[in-house]
């Protein structure tokens, strides 16, 4: 065979060129990971972020996916949607990442959307709960989601206090921006097809960020509700039950209060410890320990914590792992990196994650993600701090549409 | 010719047709860089114009910033209006409200005009966050349409490019007229009585100038320069969020003035191309970040207190006296 000197000059050329050539050459699969990793959030972005990196320790132990080794780049997004786009831009055009694990906020998720989009790059985000991130007019073949929704996390708590046979009057407190419009509408829209005797009296919308909630407190309480759907978060919520506890708001309601956004979660019962409003009912993405827990949750568990060198260990890598299960099963069965046999293969695709099967809707690229609910109490198990009795897992399949 | 605006002239033109040439490399990553750079360096000269120029540091640029963002994504997404009509009647949207906000906040001095021009922006902010039905609130406004650039096919090179590279040179040509512009507004006459108000200001009142509408003036155009810098930004990212009018914006874009010298007209776009360069290397390296960020700019701050343009131009000048 005679080697044409410039033909081996312009396929180098070539190569050079086009990343999508260049990309199949390469034996490593790359996932992005845009994720804030400074400033506040990064007290939920970098355990989630641990997540998906001992995923990729633990499938690269056990050689890999097709034989190929996953690598795991992760960004700062610094939970701002523009830095979100940069880095992701970065990572596709730069760095020829394969897929895009990632997003924490609800700016960030669609945001990004757009640029898997564009770029042909699959998208799943794990944590943004925004609908809008899937509803029918935003949903391309590039984005998916496997953490829950506005809607599956308004209508579980709705379940819940569906069965408080007691409760004839609910009000609700929720910050007036998009995600407490969305969650509290959710809850109250199910809420009432499920118990069409209860009223609900009061809902109040203080801003996001007061400093004072008091006023809507005593608003409330001047109400009488019998019980409260609350969707405060993070340090609001701690803000919140701080101005709520003098007004003897827990007392008079008596702890039937609801309030998800993962305030049931070990990092918010730590920070708290005995300021905990002990008694109400939350919920949380993961649980070290729990009656009925499988083998394969507890293995999980056991992992999670000597990967993170904490006992117990956060509930956040549980958010990024399953999006990992569910991206390497759709890549073996696609057997193939190529973003639209991924994407195809994503639909309607089942895993088993370590805390039960878990399937992505074909309709709307949506996994039937339920969280885990229970009543926050003071118990041994958890010394001065709060912990979740009653735990069940709230399966949202028969209520998602 | 006066020899300063030889130098001026070829200076502004070595710059254009080296930013002219980033798609010839051929990667799509340093086409987006370079976007990116070409609109923060339109951001950051736009707010030289109040803080270098005139001497009125403003803690709240962002706001013109994301309000032109805003209007041209929303009439470009929800209106369907021509691109170019869309980028106009943002940076309009940006001076109107610079216009009436700046009436305020040009009868404090010193300090106390920065804290106001802050509470503006903060104001601005707040809205774009909790409109839901205009500004999509905390989620943003994602999608904005790409222009239609169907006009460039005809040309020779551009015409062939793809439509990222195409995009750039749009960018680079409204830049480009933007930055003259500006150029033209800090060499006028009128430039020169902001630098007089800049240096004295009770001078400048002494001598029958109306010193608050000279400041109000500058501060409407600086904020319909930031409004045009905000529309194409927004279709470059692809959507406008809340945080385009946030304070960090502002503190980014006063950085990058102050880094790369805000007593020369090109400094500030000097700055920007260092903190994005910077950011986007250090970013992707480590997820501690702010701190080698942070070490790097106390060093180049300190090295270069006049900034970088300002070192640069000190260092040109000594060789000159040298030679003579």
């Amino acid at each position: 065979m005679i080697i044409d000197r410039r033909k081996v000059l312009a396929g180098a050329g070539a190569l050079a060129i086009h990343p999508r050539v260049a990309r199949a050459q390469t034996h490593v699969i790359k996932v992005g990971v845009p994720m804030p990793l400074s400033g506040p959030a990064a007290l939920y972005g970098q355990p989630a972020l641990k997540g998906a990196e001992m995923f990729a320790a633990e499938v690269n132990a056990s050689g890999g996916v097709l034989g190929r080794r996953i690598d795991i780049l992760a960004r700062d997004s610094k939970a701002s949607a523009d830095e979100a786009v940069r880095v992701a831009r970065e990572l596709i055009l730069k760095e020829n990442v394969h897929f895009l694990v990632g997003t924490m906020t609800s700016a960030e998720g669609p945001a990004v959307s757009t640029i898997a989009k564009e770029e042909k790059v699959i998208l799943i985000a794990p944590i943004p709960k925004t609908d809008q991130l899937t509803a029918p007019r935003n949903l391309h073949p590039y984005v998916f989601r496997t953490g829950a929704n506005t809607t599956i996390e308004g209508r579980s708590s709705a379940e819940i206090m569906a069965k408080w046979t007691n409760v004839r009057k609910v009000a609700t407190i929720v910050h007036d921006y998009a995600y407490g419009q969305d969650v509290a509408k959710a809850f109250v829209e199910h809420l009432k097809r499920l118990r069409p005797d209860i009223e609900v009296v009061d809902q109040q919308w203080p801003k996001l960020g007061e400093a004072d909630y008091t006023p809507f407190i005593n608003a409330q309480l001047a109400r009488k509700p019998d019980a409260v759907f609350s969707g405060m978060w993070g340090g609001y919520f701690v803000t919140w039950v701080k101005q709520a506890r003098p007004l003897g708001y827990f007392e008079t309601l008596e702890n039937r209060i609801i309030n998800p956004a993962e305030v049931g979660s070990i990092e918010v019962t730590r920070t708290m410890g005995a300021d905990y409003p002990f008694g109400i009912w939350s919920n949380t993405y993961d649980i070290a320990h729990y009656d009925g827990q499988s083998e394969a949750h507890k293995k999980y568990i056991e992992r999670v914590s000597a990967f993170t060198k904490q006992d117990p260990p956060s509930t956040w890598p549980i958010t990024t792992y399953v999006a990992m299960q569910f991206l390497t099963e759709a890549i073996k069965k696609a057997n193939s990196t190529d973003s639209d046999k991924v994407s195809k293969a994503l639909l309607g695709l089942t895993i088993e994650a370590p805390f039960g099967r878990q399937t992505l809707r074909e309709k709307d690229h949506q996994a039937d993600r339920g969280q885990f609910y229970g009543r926050m109490v003071k118990d041994a198990r958890g010394g001065p701090n709060a912990v979740m009795s009653e735990v069940r897992y709230v399966d949202p399949k028969p209520f998602m549409d | 010719m006066r020899r300063q605006t030889v130098t001026g002239v070829v200076v502004s033109a070595a710059l254009f047709v080296i930013a002219a040439t980033v798609p010839v490399l051929g990667s799509r990553y340093y086409t987006f860089v370079a976007t990116d750079i070409v609109i923060f360096a339109m951001l950051a000269t736009s707010l030289n114009l109040l803080v270098g120029l005139s001497g009125l540091v403003s803690f709240g640029h962002a706001a013109y910033f994301g309000v032109g963002a805003y209007v041209c994504g929303i009439l470009m997404k929800a209106g369907g209006v021509p691109f170019l009509a869309a980028w106009l009647l943002g940076g309009v949207g940006g001076a109107l409200l610079a216009g009436v906000f700046g009436y305020f906040c040009v009868r404090l001095t010193r300090v106390y005009f920065s804290m106001l021009t802050l509470a503006f922006a903060q104001i601005v902010w707040a809205v774009c966050f909790k409109w839901n039905d205009v500004t999509g609130g905390e989620q943003g406004y994602p999608d904005v349409p790409m222009p239609d650039l169907a006009f460039l096919d005809w040309l020779p090179w551009i015409g062939s490019l793809r439509s990222g590279d195409k995009f750039y040179f749009v960018v680079l040509m409204l830049a480009t007229v933007s930055m003259l512009a500006m150029r033209r507004i800090a060499n006028s006459s009128f430039g020169r009585i902001l630098t007089c108000i800049r240096d004295n200001l009770e001078r400048t009142q002494f001598i029958g100038i109306d010193v608050r509408r000279h400041q109000l003036v500058v501060f409407t155009i600086a904020g319909g320069f930031a409004g045009l810098a905000g529309g194409l930004f927004g279709i470059f990212n692809r959507g406008v969020f809340p945080d385009f009018c946030y304070w960090p914006k502002s503190a980014e874009v006063l950085i990058m003035t102050i880094l790369g010298g805000m007593y020369s007209f090109w400094g500030p776009s000097i700055g920007a191309a260092v903190l994005i360069i910077l950011n986007q290397y250090i970013v992707s390296r480590t997820e501690y970040w702010p701190l080698v960020l942070g070490a790097i700019m106390l060093a180049l701050l300190f090295a270069f207190p006049r900034g970088i343009a300002g070192a640069v131009g000190a260092a040109w000048r000594s060789r000159d006296r040298f030679n003579a």
